[in-house]
């Protein structure tokens, strides 16, 4: 938590379509954001990100040089305590699951009303995860899919990766309604929780399969030799 | 390829030469004249030399050199006739140039195909003709059946490999055109989105018409956006089973969001069927009776061996009497669409409601 809480959010802009890129910037602007800098394309992203170091990096999945997922991780790997929310305008599964593993904290539609692209930007900028009932079907598909994985006998035992991560009861219900469309304070309300519970367990859906996406990238890396 | 072809003549050639040249080294003495074996011997190494550098460059592969080449070859045959004895002629020894000569024929028929290369046959056995000075024995109609031969399937191979190459070069070329129009394809589709996208959202907070406007791109960008996502709706010829995503997707719409797992939710098809059915029922529900401004959401689940199907919307709801009433009055809409299709496929659902507070149907079918 390096950020100041008095001092506006500064946000990155990461876009290759400069009709968006541009009126995401205005917007963010008019609603009280700092724009430390706008980019086209990776490469570029990286370079002012490290230059200008925002808070939040809004960044576009479909950029012409690298997948969200790469820019995430190299993103991450110069500035650690910079927070991405990806957007997407097609929600290509794959690519969103990959960059949230990557070590994104949500993900928006491109669709998304300009209210909802405000509460992400500064949800995020407070360390929140933030979720469309699309990536919260993602999520859960995803668990589904590492403990059927982890279940069968040829599949590594990972010892050293530790075990394949598993949702809580909690965990999953509450992932239920966020992909059936409950906002934090509907679910809270239901569940009898505080909205700040609720968060922190969306929270640690997406931090138990980032820690177990590094551990795999390090067991790899050391399969292959990588020192 | 074609030169790929060129090289194996060649490689052809010098073997043959090197066989040739073992050949005379062994039987000299036996010759009339051995130093005309060893100068006929030399002169194929001469040839063999310009004719590996001519046929390597595109410009060298002419009739010209072809002709050349042929005569040569046959002449190679007929200096066997002042070479070596009568007598060893007489008994079938071999020619001098033994077969180097094909080579020639081999050079036709890579360069004209099957007929060039006949064409090529026929001047080499008639040098063999002049060298057994023999008139047209049985054998002599072998050996000119042989050298056909030689030429014919040569240049019909050669036409076939070329053919070949170009179908596969072809099916390359197509296959590079499909992928590239597909990948443009996913540009323009992705540039179509963020434009809906912006004007749905700018739309939106303008208000007025352009609220209007605003919806309306909101509604192609769903419907593009489950497009563009779709995936295959044909069983898998294995498993015989299917995805069953690809029937719930195109249920979203601006008021309906679809969530999936990013793998495939494979059922047997009936099932799969069944339980897409009895979820667009429900979606159906949503559109008609839920309100104007209800929102609704679908759920794809696969829970191993089951696939559940969440279907919420926030609209008015009901209590919990209505269903059983609507079904006493013979509106059979919800309970036979949704409940009746599952039951067919060993599966069951629950639809819970309270007046104002939205309605959940929650549907579960074995996966096959």
């Amino acid at each position: 938590m390096s950020r100041n809480p008095d001092q506006p959010v500064r946000v990155l802009v990461v876009d290759d379509h400069p009709l968006w890129r541009d009126g995401a910037a205005r917007s963010l602007a008019e609603a009280g954001f700092v724009i430390s800098g706008t980019a086209g394309n990776a490469a570029q992203a990286l370079r002012v990100a490290l230059a200008t170091r925002p808070d939040v990096v809004l960044l576009d999945l479909n950029l012409p040089d690298a997948s969200g997922a790469e820019v995430t991780g190299q993103l991450l790997a110069a500035l650690p305590t910079v927070r991405v929310l990806m957007l997407s305008a097609s929600g290509e599964r794959q690519d969103v699951l990959d960059a949230v593993t990557a070590g994104a904290s949500g993900y928006l539609l491109k669709s998304a009303e300009l209210r909802e692209l405000i509460d992400g930007v500064s949800a995020t900028a407070e360390g929140h995860a933030v979720f469309t009932p699309g990536l919260a079907g993602l999520v859960l598909g995803e668990y589904r899919r590492l403990a059927q994985a982890g279940g069968e006998p040829q599949a590594p035992v990972a010892a050293d990766t530790g075990p394949t991560p598993r949702l809580t009861d909690r965990e999953t219900e509450i992932l239920r309604l966020v992909a059936t469309g409950l906002t934090y304070p509907q679910i809270a309300e239901r569940l009898t929780l505080s909205p700040r519970t609720v968060q922190n367990h969306v929270q640690n859906t997406l931090s138990k399969l980032q820690l177990h996406n590094k551990a795999q990238l390090v067991r790899y890396a050391l399969e292959r030799g990588v020192e | 390829m074609s030169s790929r072809l060129w090289r194996v003549v060649a490689v052809y050639r010098v073997v043959t030469l090197i066989y040739a040249g073992v050949q005379i080294i062994r039987n000299h003495n036996l010759y009339a004249h051995p130093l005309g074996g060893y100068l006929a011997l030399l002169g194929m190494t001469i040839w063999t030399i310009i004719t590996v550098i001519a046929y390597s460059r595109p410009a060298g592969r002419n009739r010209w050199m072809l002709a050349a080449d042929v005569v040569v070859s046959a002449g190679a045959i007929v200096s066997t006739r002042w070479i070596d004895t009568a007598a060893r002629i007489n008994h079938g020894a071999p020619t001098i140039p033994v077969i180097w000569a094909a080579s020639a024929i081999l050079a036709c028929a890579v360069y004209g195909g099957p007929w060039a290369g006949m064409a090529g046959a026929f001047p080499v056995w008639l040098g063999d003709l002049i060298e057994r000075q023999a008139i047209l024995t049985e054998s002599m109609l072998d050996g000119l059946v042989l050298l056909l031969v030689v030429g014919g399937v040569g240049g019909y191979v050669v036409r076939l490999a070329l053919q070949a190459e170009a179908a596969i070069d072809l099916a390359a070329r197509h296959e590079a055109a499909i992928a590239e129009r597909e990948r443009i394809a996913r540009n323009i589709h992705d540039s179509v989105l963020q434009v809906l996208a912006l004007v749905a959202s700018r739309g939106r907070s303008i208000g007025g018409e352009a609220a209007e406007l605003g919806v309306l791109a909101a509604e192609q960008e769903a419907a593009l956006r489950s497009l563009v996502s779709g995936d295959r709706v044909e069983p898998d010829a294995e498993t015989g089973l299917m995805d069953v995503r690809a029937l719930i997707e195109p249920l979203a719409d601006a008021r309906v969001t679809v969530s999936c797992p990013a793998t495939a939710v494979m059922m047997a098809p009936a099932a799969a069927r069944a339980l897409s059915g009895a979820t667009a029922a429900a979606v159906d529900n949503v559109r008609k009776h839920a309100g104007d401004t209800a929102r609704g959401w679908v759920l794809v689940e696969d829970e191993g061996g089951t696939v559940r199907i969440s279907v919420r919307d926030d609209g008015r709801g009901f209590g919990s009497g209505r269903l059983a009433v609507a079904a006493a009055a013979g509106r059979l809409g919800v309970s036979h669409s949704i409940m009746g299709r599952l039951r067919q496929v060993g599966g069951r659902g629950t639809i819970t409601s309270r007046p104002g507070e939205g309605t959940e149907v929650d549907l579960r079918v074995p996966q096959s």
